[in-house]
């Protein structure tokens, strides 16, 4: 009887301990994470700073597109980790997203510039073409495709589970 | 220089912490020169890793950005106070305030007990092998030193403004204080079973100690209950949010502790449930502190993310679990008692105590993990909430609190004279059902469960106030502090039925100078204004509230844009009266202008903190007049 009371206390803390493990090291679920295939819109937008037309040429290869607005609080938390991407060498197209001009480019002098150029995409047609349902949401997109989808605020840990595996088997960015 | 020195200073702490312990293992703890050298190298470093704590307030005070961690939550503009509190406003900060706690529990455990004392060398060693597990944890993977340099910043990014609150520079801390408070227990226990000699009376020793840490946790936990309710504007006391939940489990584990000692400090009976719930209670709480620092759940407490350092704390935490646990088992033996538990006795209760307490832990224990399983294996995250707490904790307390009733009579190693009809239980039971019946009839109470718990509450005072009585004119000796504690417990559940039952909310639409009514209330809008605090603007609303009574006062409940991070909080505007708090949120401005305010009405909920309150302050008398006796 104590023979089974005492293994019984041991197997179970053991199997209490271990199950924590597998779940550390399981891959984690995203709901904001999608990863089907399409095709990235046709779109011709205004740069922000500049008349100058942006068109899809200007995004061959490999990119992120992140979809942002100065209204939005968790792209201020964001970011952060995105200027840290761009100083990496990652290229990331912003997405200005149903902003005015100015409240966008006063929000990005006073918080840093990670993109390689912006888009403002005042009434979020663009936006619209790709599924944007608020910001932030961050796509990644390999020559003229959307390979991966998140919604939400990209951080160290979104990168590592949602982007970085996708990054690795499509063996992109690597040229930086 | 003086960060890369007080960084040294830790690194230090750490390697002598990890010598008294070898010398605890390794050497004879029987020779009193051996204990004086234990005891000095842990004084020592304690010290050593003191002074590095105290050199990091300076630099935080001092607004040393140099310092990544003091970049990062901290702001020139704060007031000291916030400088300091912001040092446990994150991750790597507090974990060492947790680590400082955790020693000094160890230094005033070591200072005050006396070298002769059977226990004290391994004690220490467990206490400080306990500390260098954590202090690795804090070097390797969260260190709070880590510089800017070369080029600091020259303004630091600010605390998190909702934590800019004097009651969540003290929660936290308290709690600290509580959880680690239990590594006496835990080492006591340890050591005990590591010198395996059935004589040594540890439950006595560590009584003291116990009831201290319990009453750390309770405020912990209760300033933290506060905090929610009016600096988040969460408007209730409890919300079964799973931090909540990993300190709501130590604290059970803690009380079903507390109690099992009293009966095994007078004889070594329910040996094998204390030792289990010492490891339990230390366990739990470093479950806690697993649960919250790895990320694996999503609450207002938790921490940035970083899966190794989830990992390495499963992995301390299971050894160190894992090792008390297959020493309990080898030293299963002498831990049983030849004495058998006389059925009705104080014992008896106590364990049927342990029971109850056992199964309200495992399922807050289910509530937690299920998630976690369900998610692991479907991939799909689901959330346990409160009916699930509720269907378990209501019936379950109810029916501990029945047994606490009759263990009132009971006594040590005796079978209880079971008489149903003796005249404190009848007077109590009579008055109780008076209540029940008066609450049905005119105050409109008709849920079974809260008429139920008003009546057990009713119970528990009413028998606890004849005990009182006893006390007084006859002259019996009772534990005056367990009666309070107990006081407490049916001031308790009287108050979180009726906050239940009666407490209500409602979303208004409303413009300015416009009135609604609420449950009699007048609610009239009276006036907007933008404000600006030091480092925050602000919208401020104000409203007159005027009651059937015609009594009138002005609610202020408040937005705020703080400037640094641009994060938005709400303040909340709180009336509070005897019986009920009058709680005004206000929300998002409407296109038509109009705004969303949210009214609550909060039936007894100062009466909750107050039993709680109650229970703490019985616990440190006890505490007190437990020293007294012992020196």
């Amino acid at each position: 009887m104590t023979v089974f009371l005492r293994l019984f206390i041991l197997s179970v803390s053991l199997m209490f301990f271990y199950f924590f493990y597998l779940y550390i090291e399981d891959d984690k679920y995203y709901p904001g994470a999608s990863f089907q295939t399409s095709n990235m819109p046709l779109f011709e937008l205004e740069d922000l700073y500049s008349d100058d037309v942006i068109t899809n040429s200007d995004i061959e290869g490999a990119h992120l597109i992140n979809v942002w607005a100065s209204w939005c609080i968790t792209c201020r938390i964001e970011h952060g980790f995105l200027v840290k991407l761009s100083s990496q060498g990652i290229p990331i197209m912003g997405l200005n997203y149903k902003d005015e001009k100015i409240d966008a480019i006063n929000w990005i002098t006073k918080f840093g510039d990670p993109y390689k150029f912006i888009i403002h995409d005042l009434k979020g047609e663009l936006a619209l073409d790709m599924g944007v349902t608020g910001a932030p949401e961050t796509f990644l997109i390999n020559n003229g495709k959307i390979i991966a989808h998140y919604r939400g605020e990209v951080n160290e840990m979104i990168w590592s589970d949602v982007f970085s595996p996708i990054i690795k088997k499509e063996n992109l960015f690597n040229d930086n | 220089m003086v960060i890369e020195a007080a960084q040294f200073l830790t690194i230090l702490a750490t390697g002598l912490f990890f010598l008294c312990f070898v010398f605890s293992i390794f050497f004879d703890v029987n020779d009193l020169n051996i204990i004086k050298l234990i005891s000095r190298i842990y004084s020592h470093s304690f010290f050593l890793f003191l002074s590095s704590f105290l050199i990091y307030v300076w630099l935080a005070i001092n607004d040393n950005f140099s310092v990544l961690y003091i970049a990062q939550h901290s702001n020139t503009n704060l007031p000291v106070f916030y400088k300091i509190s912001s040092i446990w406003s994150a991750h790597e900060g507090s974990m060492f305030l947790w680590i400082i706690f955790l020693s000094l529990w160890g230094a005033i455990y070591n200072f005050s007990v006396h070298n002769n004392e059977p226990l004290k060398a391994r004690t220490v060693g467990v206490i400080s092998i306990t500390t260098v597990g954590f202090l690795l944890f804090l070097l390797l993977t969260s260190n709070p030193f880590e510089t800017t340099l070369p080029l600091p910043p020259e303004n630091g990014a600010d605390i998190n403004p909702v934590l800019q609150d004097p009651l969540l520079a003290i929660h936290p801390p308290t709690l600290y204080l509580g959880y680690v408070g239990f590594v006496i227990a835990f080492g006591q226990a340890i050591a005990f079973l590591i010198e395996g000699n059935s004589s040594i009376n540890w439950e006595k020793q560590v009584r003291f100690w116990s009831i201290i840490a319990w009453s750390f946790l309770t405020l912990g936990i209760t300033l933290g209950s506060w905090w929610a309710y009016y600096e988040l504007g969460w408007g209730g006391y409890w919300f079964w949010d799973p931090v909540e939940n990993v300190a709501l489990m130590p604290w059970l584990a803690a009380t079903a502790f507390i109690h099992s000692l009293s009966a095994s400090s007078k004889s070594s009976i329910l040996r094998i449930w204390t030792i289990l719930l010492s490891i339990l209670v230390f366990s739990l709480s470093l479950f806690g502190a697993f649960i919250v620092r790895s990320g694996i759940i999503d609450s207002v407490h938790s921490f940035a993310n970083d899966p190794e350092r989830g990992l390495y704390l499963l992995a301390f935490i299971g050894i160190l679990v894992m090792t008390s646990l297959i020493l309990f088992s080898y030293r299963f033996t002498i831990l049983i008692s030849n004495k058998r538990i006389v059925s009705l006795s104080k014992e008896s209760f106590i364990s049927i105590n342990n029971i109850f307490f056992g199964t309200l832990i495992f399922s807050t224990m289910l509530g937690v993990i299920y998630p976690l399983m369900y998610e692991f294996i479907y991939d799909q995250k689901i959330s346990v909430g409160a009916p699930f707490y509720n269907a378990i904790f209501v019936p379950i307390t109810l029916l501990a609190c029945l047994f606490l009733l009759f263990s009132i009579e009971s006594k040590w190693q005796s079978k209880l004279k079971f008489a149903f009809l003796n005249n404190p239980l009848i007077i109590s039971f009579v008055f109780s059902l008076f209540i029940a019946f008066l609450s049905f009839k005119f105050y409109s109470v008709s849920r079974a469960w809260t008429l139920a718990s008003l009546f057990i509450g009713s119970l528990i005072i009413s028998r606890y106030i004849l005990v009182i009585y006893v006390y007084i004119f006859h002259r019996k000796f009772v534990n005056i502090y367990s009666v309070l504690a107990h006081l407490g417990l049916g001031l308790l559940i009287i108050s979180i039925a009726l906050n239940n039952d009666f407490s209500s909310e409602r979303a208004l639409n409303i413009k300015i100078n416009e009135t609604e009514t609420y449950k009699n209330h007048e609610i009239t809008f009276n006036n907007l204004q933008l404000t600006e605090g030091p480092n925050y603007e602000s919208v401020k609303a104000d409203f007159i509230i005027e009651n059937k009574n015609g009594n009138k006062f002005s609610l202020n409940p408040e937005k705020r844009k703080y400037f640094v991070r641009g994060q938005i909080t709400t303040e909340t505007a709180i009336h509070a009266s005897l019986l009920k708090d009058i709680y005004l949120t206000i929300g998002d401005q409407l296109d038509d202008g109009s705004w969303i305010v949210n009214v609550q009405f909060n039936y007894f909920i100062r009466w909750i903190w107050f039993s709680a309150t109650l229970m703490i302050i019985s616990g440190l008398f006890l505490a007190r007049s437990l020293n007294r006796v012992h020196s």
